[in-house]
């Protein structure tokens, strides 16, 4: 964990809350005395706002602001003529967003042949999208909770078109409407997915000999854990604690070649061959072809599958089994504290989440309860500091405490992609690392501080500071300093901050910054920058 | 900030070179060699083992279809042409002289050519059948496993440290990790940390030089970000400090064009860098071994060999990529070779046979290749265990006959418990004695 700051009681509690359940607090948010001691209250209030947002599908309505965002946001998309296209140099709107896959999926065929930044091109809107949603949305913890079922869920847009051109409706009908929904149906959202479909490979597996891809981290990643997986016991099903009365603490290699089984025939309509001239449609919806499923009994964690089953009944008992399973309930809730307090959160934490998550496991809110326990637990607010931001939250939590009015641009996304935050672009099936040294190496100190500064000087056209509205007369340095620290954190300023960026900009604690003028513009931006760099910004 | 600090910080490398006759200061392009005799700084109370470069494969690299016995009836019965190293025909494998089973007909993948060029110069060895005791099919436990040089997932829960900084230690190595003779021992070509180096406080991860190091918005920035660091002793701060001193370390050795810029590297010996990962990392690790700051260990990665699927192509273009990538290095470092050496590895190997998608999916035993100027190169090495079912582990993969810490103990020359805790192999005469 992070060592202590310097002056903690300095850092506002709702600070703390608002950097781990949202992306930061905006300077409104600590003048409507948002944790104010007198309201002690406030979190659980808050909690109950941001827990019931209306309908996920339908953002543009439940929240205008960033309706009218999407609508209005546009990325440069610019290519040669090539070989069946015409050149392209335009300013687009995020028009893939809203498609079906259909309309997207001709982005991922071979022929006819599709420039390659249209390829990639649902990438930059969905992470333009993120950006506009992580700084502007009215629901904040949903937007917190969809950045980590991205990740727990993680397919790589940036590697196959299929996957890039899946992304959208991935986002939107999958990831974002069951961000605080029911566990088990987000499972079964992410098995028949196109976008899990094509990335894990569960399309092309066949009876016979499946592909395991998907089966193997649905087990390892999506639900029970490595920490549940038994490899020295192979194919030893009797021999796992819990088995032979049909409760099997964990899974061995063998749980994973059956379910692989039990998912051959889930596939999309891509085209392939279905036997003789028959083929599937290409609209890279997903289908189930009964012809390619192996219908021969199985044993998963230690059940019977009978054989031959009704149509997607093997692999739904599969889903059913690991969505229940007492491991998946721990894995799972260690992952949720882990992104919402600590790198190493507390037993007894994960403990009290995961009885949330079981008593609720056939609740549609059960996600949004455990996050609710969470949040309201007695640990969240005692551990300080034991997060460090990834870049999207440090870009973000910089834009929405200085009041930066962010607009994504196509330098933006590629300052953040070369941050080691490829949005949507991991390409492990893990996701992005959660732990803090991950984001820690030399070369990611660089581009975390260039991003800041960037930002404050307005480097990628992504919107200026108002300075105006902060600054309305000269003051002295010492004073700008420390107005930009409650600015952008609340709470008092730090003093070895303030003396650490006077010393490193060479100015007299007294040196007048006069703003409107471009010298006293200058520093005022950089000093914003500077601020940010320092360690207190930095966590979360 | 460190310019002044070079003519104390050859020790390592310099010594490690085997160079200290100077007499190839008259070499063009090898300035660094007057420094050459200046053995006497060197830090580390052992000798100098050179430097090693670790090439992780990552998702479990299908070595049957790199390295593989053709003509093995059991292996051609396993798996379809697709997926197989041909005998014969116009995309037949590269035939390797090799005692490991002078039976079989081993043959290199046909897109591995340059490969099979140094493995003829005897500059690279292969030891087949090699990795993991433990029994683990998951590519994160596997890597887990290799990278903190432990055989047993017992042990990972009280292992946080990699092998390699386990290895090399932090003796000697100052605040931020930088000695005080200014050495970057220790580099990783990915974003994120290597977790081999993980516990190495002067360990840097830098992915790419070409954009330079220095830290943005100039030296105002520096001195801000320097006071900013000082604050504390929290991750970030410490984080923040090693950054500052090894990028700038770096940073001021990039030669610049009159503008700033950082001027495109000029490799030696012909060497091509191609745009790929592979290319890019190995490109990086020429550089930082050029600026003789003491590298010991560059740890890179390459990915894309999780080929559970369509296995044909997309192997055949890794293999192209990292095998040219590999020659590349070699031909640029030639003036390094003596004590160079690089270590190629996966996770694991993969299923001997397919599935129905033309893929494979994971299995157990793979290879490694070894290659630099102490390789006693040119052979196969290891115990071949063959491929019949009652041969195979867990009767479906290829067993591991060989532990993977039996190869990297060897190439560290170090005692081995140290990296490798319980652990005691005998060297396979990897490299030449």
């Amino acid at each position: 964990m992070g060592g202590a700051v310097p002056n903690p009681s300095s850092v506002l509690p709702a600070v703390i809350a608002l950097n781990r359940l949202a992306f930061g607090p905006r300077p409104a948010d600590l003048d409507a005395g948002i944790g104010d001691t007198g309201r002690p209250d406030w979190l659980a209030r808050w909690l109950d706002r941001q827990l019931s947002p209306p309908d996920p599908s339908a953002d543009e309505r439940d929240d205008p602001e960033v309706g009218r965002r999407l609508a209005d946001a546009k990325l440069r998309i610019r290519y040669p003529a090539g070989d069946g296209w015409s050149a392209v140099d335009e300013d687009r709107p995020l028009a893939c967003l809203g498609q079906p896959i259909e309309v997207l999926w001709p982005l991922a065929a071979n022929r006819p042949a599709v420039a390659g930044p249209e390829r990639q091109r649902p990438r930059l809107e969905v992470a333009a999208a993120t950006l506009i949603r992580a700084v502007h949305s009215r629901w904040q913890l949903r937007e917190v909770l969809v950045d980590f079922w991205h990740n727990h869920f993680n397919v790589n847009a940036a590697g196959e078109p299929a996957v890039a051109a899946a992304l959208p409706v991935y986002d939107r009908a999958v990831i974002r409407r069951h961000a605080l929904g029911n566990f088990r149906a987000f499972l079964e959202a992410v098995a028949t997915s196109s976008a899990m479909q094509v990335y894990l490979n569960n399309r092309s597996s066949r009876a016979g000999a499946a592909n395991e891809n998907y089966a193997r981290e649905l087990f390892e990643l999506h639900t029970l854990g490595r920490d549940a997986y038994l490899n020295a016991l192979y194919n030893r099903w009797r021999e796992v604690p819990g088995a032979l009365r049909g409760a099997p603490d964990g899974y061995i290699d063998q749980d994973v070649y059956e379910a692989a089984r039990a998912f051959t025939g889930w596939t999309l309509e891509d085209g392939a061959g279905l036997g003789g001239d028959a083929r599937l449609p290409v609209t890279g919806r997903f289908t189930y072809v009964e012809g390619w499923h192996d219908g021969y009994q199985k044993r998963v964690l230690g059940r019977e599958f009978d054989p031959f089953q009704s149509p997607m009944a093997d692999g739904h008992r599969v889903l059913d089994l690991v969505a229940d399973h007492p491991a998946t309930a721990r894995n799972l809730c260690t992952a949720l504290c882990r992104r919402l307090v600590a790198d190493d959160p507390p037993a007894g934490l994960v403990a009290l989440a995961a009885r949330v998550w079981t008593d609720n496991r056939s609740k549609p809110d059960q996600i949004a309860r455990v996050v609710r326990a969470i949040a309201l637990s007695p640990d969240f607010s005692r551990i300080r500091d034991a997060k460090v931001k990834r870049p999207l939250e440090l870009v973000a939590s910089f834009a929405r405490g200085a009041g930066i009015d962010l607009v994504p641009t196509n330098p933006l996304l590629g300052e953040l992609d070369g941050s080691g935050q490829r949005l949507f672009g991991w390409p492990a099936p893990t996701g992005h690392p959660d732990r803090m040294e991950a984001w820690l190496g030399a070369a990611a100190m660089r581009r975390r501080w260039s991003l800041l500064l960037g930002l404050a000087e307005n480097r990628w056209e992504t919107g200026a500071i108002d300075l105006a509205a902060h600054f309305p007369a000269a003051l002295p340095a010492a004073a700008a300093v420390d107005r930009w620290q409650g600015i952008l954190q609340g709470g008092g300023p730090e003093p070895t901050t303030t003396a650490a960026i006077l010393a490193g900009m060479g100015l007299a604690a007294d040196a007048m910054l006069t703003p409107g003028t471009k010298a006293g513009d200058d520093r005022l931006r950089r000093v914003a920058a500077f601020v940010a760099m320092a360690p207190r910004f930095n966590q979360r | 900030m460190t310019i002044s600090r070079r003519t104390v910080m050859r020790g390592g490398l310099a010594a490690g070179l085997g160079l200290a006759g100077g007499g190839l200061t008259g070499l063009p392009g090898i300035r660094s060699l007057a420094f050459a005799a200046d053995k006497a700084v060197a830090s580390s109370a052992e000798a100098p083992a050179g430097t090693l470069v670790v090439v992780f494969l990552r998702g479990g690299a299908d070595m049957l279809a790199l390295v593989a016995p053709a003509d093995d009836p059991d292996y051609r019965a396993a798996r379809t042409p697709e997926l197989r190293v041909a005998a014969e025909g116009s995309r037949a494998g590269i035939r390797l002289e090799q005692t490991l089973a002078p039976a079989l007909d081993f043959r290199l993948h046909p897109d591995a050519a340059p490969l099979a060029e140094l493995y003829a110069a005897r500059r690279l060895a292969i030891v087949h059948a090699v990795g993991l005791t433990d029994g683990t099919r998951s590519h994160f436990v596997a890597q887990d496993l290799m990278e903190r040089g432990i055989a047993r997932e017992e042990d990972l829960a009280r292992t946080g440290s990699g092998w390699v900084a386990r290895w090399l230690g932090d003796g000697g190595l100052g605040e931020g990790g930088h000695d005080v003779a200014g050495r970057v021992p220790a580099i990783g070509t990915a974003a994120a940390p290597a977790a081999a180096l993980a516990g190495m406080g002067g360990a840097l991860a830098v992915p790419d030089l070409r954009g330079g190091l220095a830290p943005p918005g100039g030296p105002q920035a520096a001195a801000v970000l320097a006071a900013l660091s000082r604050q504390g002793d929290g991750a970030y701060e410490r984080a923040a400090r090693a950054a500052l001193d090894g990028l700038s370390m770096v940073d001021g050795r990039l030669p610049r064009e009159a503008g700033g810029k950082v001027a495109a590297y000029d490799a030696e010996g012909g060497a091509v860098y191609e745009e790929t990962e592979a290319g890019r990392a190995l490109q990086t690790v020429a550089r930082v071994l050029k600026m003789d700051i003491g590298l010991r260990v560059a740890c890179v990665d390459v990915g894309g060999w999780d080929t559970h699927e369509n296995q044909q192509g997309r192997f055949a273009t890794a293999v192209g990529q990292l095998s040219r990538a590999i020659a590349a290095f070699h031909a640029d470092t030639r003036r390094y070779e003596r004590d160079l050496t690089m270590v190629v590895m996966s996770e694991f190997g993969r299923r001997l046979r397919g599935n129905r998608s033309q893929g494979t999916d994971h299995g157990h035993g793979g290879a490694m290749l070894v290659l630099g100027g102490r390789v006693a190169g040119g052979r196969l090495l290891g115990q071949w265990p063959g491929l019949a079912s009652h041969q195979l582990d867990r009767g479906v993969d290829l067993a591991v006959t060989t532990d993977y810490r039996t190869v990297l103990s060897e190439l560290i020359g170090a005692p081995a418990s140290r990296s490798f805790p319980g652990f005691q192999g005998k060297p396979l005469g990897v490299l030449s004695a």
